[in-house]
């Protein structure tokens, strides 16, 4: 099985999440993990950077759209950032870019918030 | 003169050159289009101009300049021909819009589309020369504009391609996680996590039946009020997946909850479940595709789901007959491991259990050392129930045998508390005697068992005094014992109804009478054997029939 991990780290009021490998039905309850954990801790300003991620499946984005509404709710927002060309092209196919922030970079990212 | 002339086709020439140029290095339609209406534009001065391009046999707008958004949006909805014959409707818009050129774009086999411009900035007419070089310069774009076209379907057919690709490896991916061993939660999180992610959903559930119980799993709709809804209607045989337009008509409530879309889950055409989504935040509706797709996964799901539920109970199943043999175990111990010797009476006994566990009991208690009790039990029902009672029975008949009251009196107590013991209509019909060593005596009660043989000289005596069966209500009229002088070579016959009413496959019973008769036949014989001989014809008569109750028998022949 395909490998896949994450790294979390705070920057200001924002936190990234680093993803690495494949994110897939498999391996998305992960990344729910780390979404629960930072819901609990009230950390609702995210970016997650896809910059390592190999691929995504269609269960990995459901964790996305699992947890947005809530995370929007209390002020918070998912921003995305450094996807490769082979997964922005599954967000595109699917109609995220309507939903969610792309940008090129974590930090471009990053700075959408403290703006 | 003449050499001003040349100039001027010299200068056309290059224009074109460099026109076929660059709308040649180019497949990006909006680029070529754009490039073409400047260039029409500025040769001829003109302040505006249209491209409007034939797409499904319609000419749609692709580019323009110089001319109000609103009066595009009025362009009219017309049907063209091959060769782009305009159209009255379209000559009228012409003119409201000032577009007083216009020409084809007509690549070696067929019209492309049309451009339209508007007067000349120095209010000149176009003159022949002019139309002739517009045609020219359409004539050099067709070709570009048909790649791009080209292009632009190929790029569409290689998205709708990735998306099925995408597709399959989603039910690839979950086919794979969707194992057996897969908890269930585990199962119905991955299905809805793909569900969403796929189609953009934030309204969902998923139910599942259990009998007349809907589980519903995951919810992110009001649970109540779609429960409440749902059962408005005949949910379970919902066996097609129904679309938005579907629900608006015929399920007005869902559809006012915002669910565009209901999809059972099925296995073998049975419908296990139903998967509920609301609409997609992208407002798209759901495509057949998409309604096949959800299709799928459920199945996939509900597949493994059920899997692992049959799984389960099989395991549990097991545990079960394990649990039934260690209990079998028990209560075999309960019946006498040995029969005692006596110098008057050769006793033999048997008990075969139908179920794993039953109801039927046999006991031979020594009192003291000439006086022994002979009891035998069919407690109603069969399997553990119908066990625990004989268990309960039996541990009291141990205790009441110590306490030397009369077997009348002592019939009455075990009565009492077995009636106390009972309260699902359940009972015990009971009988049991004291058989003297010495004096050859036997003193019985019976509470509503089949009366045993008693066999004396080729005739049968019935052994029927005593009272009404254990179990059923306190006791209210004493039971009566009586007491037998028996004398050598007598037979007592105790039995079970196993015996009586054993089966064959023709649903006749062995009967009283049969047993009655085979009873006299084999009265010589020492007790074992008599014991054998009847077992055996009852299996014989039964010839492989289910045996379907205990079949208990006791004999005593006195010596």
């Amino acid at each position: 099985m395909a490998d896949f991990n994450t790294s979390i780290k705070d920057q200001g009021a924002v936190s990234i999440i680093n993803l690495k490998g494949y994110l897939d039905a498999h391996t998305a309850p992960i990344l729910e993990n780390n979404f629960v954990d930072l819901i609990d801790k009230n950390r609702f300003n995210i970016v997650v950077d896809f910059k390592e991620l190999a691929y995504i499946s269609s269960a990995g984005l459901g964790v996305f759209m699992a947890y947005i509404e809530k995370i929007r709710e209390s002020k918070g927002d998912i921003k995305l950032s450094g996807m490769t060309e082979k997964v922005f092209n599954i967000f595109d196919l699917l109609g995220f870019p309507l939903l969610y922030e792309i940008f090129k970079s974590e930090d471009e990212a990053v700075k959408k918030f403290i703006e | 003169m003449l050499d001003n002339e040349n100039l001027k086709v010299k200068r056309n020439l290059t224009a074109l050159v460099e026109f076929s140029r660059v709308i040649n290095s180019s497949l990006d339609l909006n680029f070529i289009l754009n490039n073409v209406l400047l260039t029409c534009l500025g040769k001829f001065l003109a302040t505006k101009g249209l491209v409007a391009l034939k797409i499904n046999n319609q000419l749609v707008v692709k580019a323009y300049k110089g001319i109000a958004q609103e009066s595009i949006i009025q362009f009219p909805e017309i049907e063209v021909t091959e060769n782009c014959n305009l159209s009255e409707k379209l000559n009228d818009y012409l003119i409201l819009n000032n577009l007083i050129a216009s020409e084809k774009i007509s690549s070696s086999n067929e019209c492309v589309g049309i451009v339209c411009l508007g007067e000349k900035l120095n209010k000149q007419t176009y003159i022949k020369d002019d139309l002739d070089f517009l045609k020219t310069i359409l004539n050099i774009a067709a070709s570009a504009i048909q790649n791009s076209l080209i292009v632009e379907e190929l790029k569409l057919v290689n998205r709708e391609l990735d998306s099925r690709i995408q597709r399959l490896s989603s039910l690839f991916e979950l086919s794979k996680e969707f194992g057996l061993f897969s908890e269930s939660t585990k199962v119905t999180r991955l299905l809805i996590f793909s569900l969403i992610g796929q189609f953009l959903v934030q309204k969902y559930a998923l139910l599942r039946f259990e009998g007349n119980d809907i589980e519903v799993i995951e919810p992110k709709i009001p649970v109540e009020e779609l429960l409440s809804n749902i059962r408005k209607y005949n949910y379970y045989k919902i066996d097609t997946s129904i679309n938005k337009h579907q629900i608006e008509s015929h399920y007005p409530e869902l559809f006012s909850m915002g669910i565009e879309v209901i999809v059972p889950m099925q296995i073998q055409g049975k419908t296990k479940g139903l998967i509920i989504l609301g609409k997609r935040i992208n407002n798209s509706e759901y495509t057949n595709a998409d309604i096949e797709f959800i299709f799928s996964v459920g199945s996939l799901a509900i597949i493994s789901l059920e899997n692992r539920r049959l799984f389960l109970e099989a395991l549990e199943k097991q545990k079960l007959e394990e649990e039934l043999d260690l209990a079998r175990e028990i209560q075999r111990n309960l019946l006498p491991q040995k029969i005692p010797d006596y110098k008057s009476f050769d006793i033999s006994a048997v008990n075969i259990s139908s179920k794993q566990v039953g109801g039927d009991y046999y006991d031979i208690i020594e009192l003291d050392k000439d006086d022994c009790v002979v009891a035998i039990a069919d407690v109603s029902g069969k399997g553990v129930p119908a066990s625990l009672l004989m268990a309960n029975m039996q541990a009291f008949l141990q205790v009441i045998c110590r306490q030397n009251t009369p077997l009348d009196e002592a019939t009455g107590l075990i009565n009492d508390l077995i009636s106390s013991n009972t309260s699902d209509g359940r009972f015990i019909t009971f009988f049991w005697g004291i058989l003297n060593d010495i004096t050859k005596t036997f003193n019985y009660v019976n509470a509503g068992h089949n009366p045993p043989l008693l066999i004396r000289n080729g005739t049968i005596t019935k052994l029927e005094i005593g009272g009404m069966i254990l179990g059923v209500m306190k006791t209210m009229i004493p039971y009566k014992s009586e007491s037998i002088q028996l004398q050598t070579d007598d037979v007592l016959v105790m039995f079970t109804d196993g015996i009586s009413e054993a089966m064959n496959r023709r649903g006749e019973e062995y009967s009283d009478e049969r047993l009655e008769k085979l009873s006299l036949e084999v009265v010589n014989e020492n007790a074992d054997s008599i014991l054998k001989k009847i077992q055996c014809e009852v299996q014989n008569f039964t010839d492989g029939a289910n045996q379907s109750d205990d079949i208990t028998l006791v004999i005593v022949k006195v010596k």
